[in-house]
């Protein structure tokens, strides 16, 4: 077991040198995912500032929605970028694959190690200081219960992300083409998850609170954090329910990912 | 004539025959634009104006904004610098006729084809289901579908401006890859320019960037031909630039490799 981690991390630090072969590029790119977070968040705070407050939320209280999910789909993407599908498909087009397949290593953990993308560490960090920031201007007093509560929503939702990321993978094994309908998952959900769930009509609510549980693992904990009750039916304490519900989601995603690897072929040289 | 034609066909059928993407693209606007348009309806549940919008502009803008998405940010965005990092733009040198107006023939057909698939169904259906703010006349249709059209323009030659960036140097991506989230908010894709503060609205009001998104919108709810005019200018603006810049290049023209 610790010579498996041992080989993970050692393929995980080849990834990042490579990169670091060229350093103006990888701060580049890292800085650019930092920015786009800034920028999407500064333009949240300068329309809900024209407007007060969404669903009686205050701008800052939404900020802080923004900033757990982004830091979740940064810490998501920085493991599981490659199982997106347009770089699956060239894994599988290329014949990468039937090499993975041949190492004496799980075929996910190479995958996942192999392209570690520090790109998305810069979308995390950033997302973090968003979090710090929205808490301040919101006034919470943090406590260790709400520390537990954020780092639980962030978790959480990477947990699910990385289970979407996994099926989605799992399915290119079969399709080969790449399908970017996954995406609206990942960064749709990303965006939806920011605003407070209970603006959405209650079709979109039920799929992103119990079939996709993103609001359930951002949402229901940031209710906690900024001591806020909840509308009907999701009350507060639904929160420590979201790691019991995000471990299944993933575990669903991995046996969509051994379902699609029973069913790959090769596409041959 | 003949030929630029026969270029923005054969980008307009390139663009047509990619049938899963567009599905997969179309999804992908409807979520936002659902997500989008239940944001706005939440955040004018107690307000009927907020800086000259109302509840149907701002969905009318939601709805323009996620049918012009892949125009604007087309996803063939690198293939100009690709081409002239790899060299592979001499050819285009070579070939007869004017370089600048062939790119833009073919790319123009291939955002054409954009508009069509993807603009024109999306915001049929939005507005047959949401009360967007929409021209009620022939006249002003036919204005708001000049207006897209300049802003798959302008789309165009400000990409040929960024791709140009690689005849200087082969590190392009870096700069423009901090660059964009800051275009991305100065066009107004984050959220409408009007609820910009004051100084920064007026930065960007005389910005080409207003022609992307903004001029169209503004066609679309207020019926503004000035907003067409002020494409207008940006187009032909734009045109000098891309020229003096292409000429700059070709002169100075390095290709690697034998």
């Amino acid at each position: 077991m610790a010579e498996q981690a041992g080989i993970y991390l050692r393929l995980a630090a080849a990834s990042v040198r490579a990169t670091a072969r060229r350093p103006v590029y990888l701060v580049a790119r890292t800085l650019a995912a930092a920015l786009i977070v800034a920028i999407e968040v500064a333009g949240v705070v300068l329309m809900l500032d024209r407007f007060g407050s969404i669903g009686g939320w205050r701008p800052a209280e939404v900020v802080l929605l923004f900033g757990l999910a982004f830091t979740a789909q940064g810490l998501a993407m920085v493991f599981g970028d490659t199982l997106e599908a347009d770089k699956m498909s060239e894994l599988v087009r290329r014949g990468t694959f039937d090499q993975v397949l041949t190492r004496p290593a799980s075929p996910l953990g190479w995958v996942v190690a192999s392209y570690v993308d520090t790109r998305f560490l810069g979308r995390m960090l950033a997302g973090a200081a968003t979090v710090v920031w929205a808490t301040d201007r919101a006034g919470v007093a943090w406590t260790p219960g709400r520390a537990l509560l954020a780092v639980l929503a962030v978790t959480c939702a990477a947990a699910i992300i990385f289970g979407v990321l996994m099926a989605s993978a799992g399915f290119t094994f079969v399709t080969v083409q790449a399908s970017e309908a996954v995406n609206v998952l990942i960064f749709g959900g990303q965006y939806l998850a920011s605003y407070p769930m209970q603006i959405y009509g209650s079709a979109l609510r039920f799929v992103f609170v119990w079939v996709i549980p993103l609001g359930l693992a951002i949402y229901v904990p940031a209710l906690g954090i900024l001591g806020r009750q909840g509308p009907p039916g999701l009350p507060g304490w639904l929160a420590w329910l979201a790691a019991p519900v995000a471990a299944a989601f993933m575990a669903l995603g991995g046996l969509a990912w051994r379902a699609g690897i029973r069913h790959y072929v090769g596409t041959g040289s | 004539m003949r030929a630029y034609l026969a270029l923005f066909r054969a980008g307009f059928l390139r663009q047509t025959s990619y049938r899963l993407a567009l599905a997969a693209g179309l999804a992908t606007n409807a979520f936002f634009g659902v997500v989008r348009t239940a944001v706005f309806y939440a955040l004018y549940r107690e307000r009927d104006q907020v800086a000259g919008l109302d509840v149907a502009d701002a969905l009318a803008y939601v709805w323009i904004l996620e049918g012009l998405f892949a125009v604007i940010w087309a996803p063939w965005f690198w293939e100009l610098a690709e081409a002239i990092r790899s060299g592979e733009f001499v050819v285009e040198l070579l070939r007869p006729g004017d370089p600048y107006l062939r790119l833009l023939a073919f790319d123009l057909g291939r955002t054409v084809s954009v508009l069509v698939t993807r603009t024109v169904p999306t915001l049929t259906v939005a507005a047959l289901v949401l009360p967007l703010r929409l021209p009620g006349t022939l006249g002003g249709l036919a204005l708001l579908g000049a207006s897209l059209v300049l802003a798959a323009v302008v789309s165009f030659q400000l990409r040929f401006l960024f791709g140009a960036a690689a005849f200087w140097t082969p590190d392009y991506r870096s700069l423009f890859m901090l660059l964009f989230p800051v275009l991305w908010l100065l066009s107004g894709f984050v959220v409408p320019v009007d609820f910009f503060p004051g100084p920064l609205r007026v930065l960007v009001d005389w910005s080409p960037l207003i022609p992307l998104l903004m001029a169209p919108v503004r066609v679309a709810t207020d019926g503004a031909a000035a907003a067409v005019a002020i494409q207008v200018v940006w187009v032909v603006l734009l045109w000098l630039t891309g020229r003096l810049v292409l000429a700059t290049a070709s002169r100075r023209l390095v290709v690697h490799g034998g």
